[in-house]
């Protein structure tokens, strides 16, 4: 539960474990291997707090009692061997109510101090650990919380300073604590400032500096007195930092009396955190970012009144949509200058091959389609607007809601509409924000109500355009009106986990739900993973040609899903395909021995679908052998077995999942199937498929490594189920690009997108189209936060960065230097030759 | 001045202490039959002449079904896996910068046998490691790696993993340099002909006069005569007399052609007579 260090030769650390049953253990790690020295367990249900220690002994707080009405209890333990020396109570009266009463348990200081307050923050109780001894000193008046700060270190005076917020300021007041009575006095307290500030402290030798940070200053006292030792303005900039949370260094400058040097690090109410030196702003930091929960590409919205005038052109008569335009065109020629200023510097950057920074912060879409917006939500209730062609610059930073400490805010969806510029997020517990792409205006919100009310969401085409819905707990939606209600069926789950497919009829205005069909899994299967088609998914061709040139159809279905289901009893994995309109099995397979308690994902796009899993088993052909490790099987879908034949539908233009044609089998038209599996180098996670706009580009498996912490690209070419195995591919199949089958897939480094950079606890990956056809964006959340361009057909469209611009124009000039030269010479010659001819 | 003195007499005994506990607490895991496997890097010249080098994410995996362990790189380059139940696991190391060989470790699933290379571990768990084929049959079973007892704990085992090869996450973009134009042997052939071509006539005219005479008559009698006229640069071109207007209208081409090679001759002659 808490760490703290044993002030050692060796630094050893204490870590306090809340076991299941209540117990507790107390352990003291080696710091060099992390091997146990000592153990102290406590069988009582007591709720455990924290560990502490002064030189000699450690002290281990409790909570004794029920809830609602806690005792401190303290026990007292040796250094050396983790021996119980002494246990005490520390009250008569059950005066706690919880653990968040206690405001602080003082760790390494000469005097380690356990305080805890009332519920109506009205006194604060003050207990030197060791003794059984409290004492009461009244709150100001108006406290809602109380934070306490003491230095960390043996040698330094046993002061310390209770920081209490009121809604409106806060104060400080310090105290000093005896070492031979362990009686603690008041000091002297200082002012109320208005708004949120910091404390933080520092101690040099014996002295303690406590550090405060208000709106507009950085303050340095000393604990000795109320004396002001130094005092600096803050210059922050435009960000205006208010701290929450800091901590500090102080430095006695050498030489002179009173003067000092002061850096602190402080966490903002913006989840910022900034470095101050001596009042001026070092560096900040976006550390709210790690925690994404929720991100989606936006396009930039395009200039309104562009749109506006062009539209107005086209509805008024010709002469005046003429002067209209001549007017537009003379007025657009105030900006000529500006952009004249700028075409050296966009002409020596473009030699230069780097890219040109709109340094203006004007959001302006550009022809590639690389300018987009990042909206990203984070569990701390914070949302964030990221240029993702500016390597990701924060054009705007809103805070959604005030979340709770401890509690996390569960957004289930989020949707960006490109026609109004919105972006909407749907939260768990009924809440929502509407709010602008471009400036992050908050338009509309509601905050989180008590109870999660929303089991996931879904995007949806309805009358009024795309939509997101909320789908409620038990999988129902509920009644909606008919221009809001999806046109297609809706995928829900139900009360026991099992697939719903959910339409809407209309009847006057308002539409109805009703189930069409439902999906369970056999007896003992749990469902770990569902993958759905991205909402972008462009297929450029319907077929695949062939070698031979014969072709192979693809089943292209729009309405499949992939399902993974794990039965734990027998490690075995099934993985199924759906039709989402009728809810029939278009095809299963079933893989033995898979470890259910490593992560199961899936994706599908197109006509394939991928599902990777750790796997020990022997194989089915040839049971002697046995594979094991991270596998990832890829299966592609074909209408028909056989090449140039499009299986029982024909060339019929239109199919219907609920009446199946009569085929010779009977039933609905399945795909063909063809699967392979390859074993992969590392385990893989967040799967997703590259998007690019047409199709055209072959695509990538993106996937998390969580072990190298980066992200793959796979290339589809290598995930190809058709690869010949054990021979060589014909000069037909090395013509369709196929290679020769190998098990293995180590993932190169070279398709590492991240390249050297580590990213940390990658959650989702979501990739968006650009314009040109060669590129797919991608932006990967989760602790850390990554945005990037793949181009899996490398780039065919454009000009790369390694286009060499200075060789094309010198060589150009060097050829018109040449003509030049040779020009007189040849004409020389030629005359030469005419005179000699006539001759 | 008291408190350091008095603090490294408190690390020493705190040392005594701590060999004292690790002893019990190897005791106490006995009953447990498990065993604590230490993987060495060792330095490995070529990619890894130092394995301190290595990003301290790097970290070792021990997989099988059902088991997932996972030990972080110690100050000592080691792995250390504690408490290790017997069974057959799959070990890998991740790492951004090398690759390292998985390999296959088998705890106590040996009954007996004093082979070499095979480490007694806690409790009389046996421990094999081999070198393994991603991909291939499990019990295709690689090189054997060698297994010491010892390590950080008594009775713990330790192997030594094979580094086989660097990371590289870059590719190196080729650049434009002139030389590299020279070296294409297409250029090098033209270059050759376009010396030929302007050199060969300033080489005629540097010549002796009576050198050059007699090369000239060597070249009247030299069946490529016509050709290497017309390549010197020296006759009239054989296109320059020829006349369209008579091709056009049908007259003998071949008695033009004829005359062109004979008048050819003539016309240096007469040149020479110029001068």
């Amino acid at each position: 539960m808490e760490m703290t260090e044993s002030g050692e030769g060796r630094k050893d650390v204490l870590v306090l474990l809340e076991e299941t049953e209540g117990e507790t253990v107390l352990r003291r790690l080696n710091a060099e291997d992390g091997s146990v020295v000592w153990e102290f367990r406590e069988t009582t249900r007591d709720v455990p707090l924290q560990v502490s220690t002064n030189v000699e002994k450690v002290f281990v707080v409790y909570l004794k009692g029920v809830s609602g009405a806690y005792n401190l209890k303290v026990a007292v333990l040796d250094t050396l061997t983790g021996k119980r020396m002494d246990e005490m109570v520390i009250g008569s009266r059950a005066d706690v109510h919880g653990k968040d009463d206690v405001m602080f348990v003082g760790a390494n200081s000469a005097a380690p101090v356990v305080a805890w307050t009332d519920d109506a923050r009205q006194t604060l109780r003050v207990n030197v650990l060791g003794t059984k001894s409290r004492q009461e000193f009244p709150l100001p008046e108006g406290t809602v919380a109380v934070e306490i700060h003491a230095p960390h270190l043996v040698q330094s005076q046993p002061h310390f300073l209770v920081h209490s917020k009121t809604a409106t300021g806060h104060r400080g007041e310090v105290f000093h604590v005896d070492l031979k009575t362990n009686i603690i006095s008041k000091a002297y307290s200082l002012p109320l400032l208005a708004g949120p500030g910091s404390f933080s402290t520092s101690s040099d030798g014996a002295n303690v500096y406590f550090t405060r940070i208000t709106e507009d200053e950085l303050i340095l006292l000393s604990s000795q007195s109320h004396g002001i030792l130094g005092r600096w303005p803050l210059k922050t900039g435009d960000s205006k930092a208010a701290a929450i949370h800091g901590v500090s260094e102080v430095i006695k400058k050498t030489g002179s009396q009173d003067s000092y040097a002061v850096r602190a690090a402080a966490v903002t109410d913006t989840d910022d955190w900034v470095l101050i030196r001596n009042g001026e702003l070092a560096w900040t930091r976006p550390e709210g970012m790690t925690g994404g929960v929720a991100a989606t590409f936006a396009d930039i919205p395009e200039s309104e009144d562009l749109a506006r005038s062009l539209e107005q052109e086209a509805h008024i008569n010709p002469l005046q949509a003429y002067i209209h335009r001549v007017r537009r065109h003379l007025n657009d020629l105030q900006y000529l200058p500006a952009y004249l200023d700028s075409l050296p510097i966009r002409i020596i950057s473009s030699i230069r091959g780097t890219d040109t920074p709109s340094t203006d912060g004007k959001l302006v879409r550009d022809s590639f389609g690389f300018h987009k917006l990042v909206v990203l939500a984070t569990k701390r209730g914070m949302i964030y607007g990221l240029d993702v062609g500016n390597s990701g610059r924060i054009v705007w930073r809103k805070r959604a809601f005030k979340i709770q400490k401890g509690s996390k805010w569960d957004v289930k969806g989020i949707q960006a509409d490109e026609s109004s510029g919105q972006v909407t997020i749907l939260g768990a517990n009924d809440d929502y924000v509407l709010l602008k792409t471009d400036t992050g205006e908050v338009v509309g919100a509601q905050a989180p109500g008590p109870d999660a009310t929303t089991q996931s969401t879904a995007i949806v085409d309805t009358l009024s355009g795309p939509r997101l819905i909320r789908i409620g707990r038990d999988g129902t939606i509920g009644e909606l009106p008919v221009y809001r209600a999806p046109t297609q069926s809706v995928v829900t789950r139900g009360a026991e986990g099992e697939l719903k497919g959910v339409v809407f009829t209309p009847n006057g205005t308002t539409s109805y739900e009703s189930t069409s069909w439902t999906f369970s899994p056999p007896q003992g299967q749990r469902i770990v993973n569902i993958a759905t088609r991205p909402s972008h998914d462009a297929v450029a061709s319907i077929g695949r040609v062939l070698g031979d040139r014969t072709v192979k159809y693809k089943y292209l279905n729009p309405n499949t899903l992939v399902l993974a289901a794990v039965n734990d009893a027998t490690h075995a994995l099934t993985v199924y395909l759906l039709d989402t309109v009728s809810g029939q099995l278009l095809s299963g397979a079933k893989y033995p021995g898979v470890d259910a308690t490593k992560p199961i994902e899936c994706a599908i796009s197109e006509n394939w679908f991928v599902c990777t899993f750790f796997g020990q088993y022997s194989l089915r052909d040839s049971p002697a052998q046995a594979i094991r490790g991270y596998q990832i099987v890829v299966s592609d879908l074909y209408e028909s077995d056989e090449a140039n034949s499009r299986g029982p539908l024909g060339d019929s233009p239109a199919f219907s999942s609920l009446e199946p044609i009569d085929a010779a089998a009977g039933g609905a038209a399945l795909p063909s199937v063809v699967s392979q599996t390859y074993v992969l180098g590392a385990p893989v996670s967040a799967l997703q498929v590259t998007q690019t706009r047409q199709g055209i580009t072959s695509r990538q498996l993106l996937a998390y490594l969580p072990q190298s912490h980066g992200i793959a690209g796979i290339p589809r070419m290598l995930l190809e189920p058709r690869r010949p195995v054990g021979r060589d591919p014909t000069p037909a199949e090395a013509e369709e690009g196929l290679l020769r089958y190998h098990p293995a897939i180590e993932m190169d480094p070279k398709s590492v997108v991240t390249h050297e950079r580590e990213v940390l606890g990658v959650e989702r990956i979501i990739a968006a189209p650009a314009v040109v056809e060669s590129t797919s964006l991608v932006f990967a959340y989760g602790v850390d936060v990554f945005g990037t361009r793949v181009a899996p057909s490398f780039l065919f469209d454009i000009l790369g960065k390694g286009f060499n611009k200075v060789a094309l124009v010198g060589t150009v000039v060097a050829l018109g230097a040449g003509v030049l030269l040779l020009s007189p010479m040849v004409r020389k010659k030629q005359i030469n030759m005419r005179w000699s001819a006539s001759m | 001045m008291q408190l350091p003195s008095l603090l490294l007499s408190a690390a020493a005994l705190l040392g005594t202490t701590v060999l004292a506990s690790s002893a019990a607490h190897d005791r106490q895991s006995t009953t447990t039959t498990t065993t604590t496997l230490t993987l060495r890097i060792p330095a490995s010249p070529p990619v890894l002449p130092n394995p301190h080098a290595l990003p301290a994410s790097t970290r070792a995996t021990l997989t099988a079904l059902g088991a997932a362990r996972a030990a972080p790189l110690s100050a000592a380059n080691t792995f250390v896996f504690r408490d290790v139940p017997a069974g057959s696991y799959l070990l890998d190391v991740h790492c951004p910068t090398v690759g390292v060989m998985p390999l296959r470790v088998d705890v106590g699933l040996r009954a007996n046998g004093d082979r070499d290379g095979i480490g007694k571990g806690e409790a009389g768990l046996e421990v094999e490691v081999w070198e393994t084929f991603r991909g291939g049959d499990w019990g295709n079973k690689g090189a054997v790696v060698p297994v010491s007892a010892g390590g950080a704990d008594g009775g713990a085992v330790v192997f030594e993993a094979r580094v086989v090869g660097g990371r590289e996450y870059f590719m190196e973009r080729s650049s434009f340099s002139v030389l590299s134009i020279f070296k294409n042997p297409i250029i090098l052939l033209s270059m050759v002909s376009m010396a030929l071509f302007f050199g060969m006539p300033k080489l005629v005219e540097n010549m002796d006069p009576e050198m050059r005479a007699e090369w000239e008559e060597r070249q009247k009698e030299n069946p490529m005569n016509a050709v290497m006229g017309a390549s010197t640069g020296q006759g009239v071109n054989p296109l320059g007399n020829f006349d369209m207007a008579g091709f056009l209208a049908g007259s003998s081409a071949k008695a033009d052609e004829g005359s062109g090679g004979s008048g050819n001759g003539k016309g240096k002659g007469e040149n020479r007579k110029k001068r």
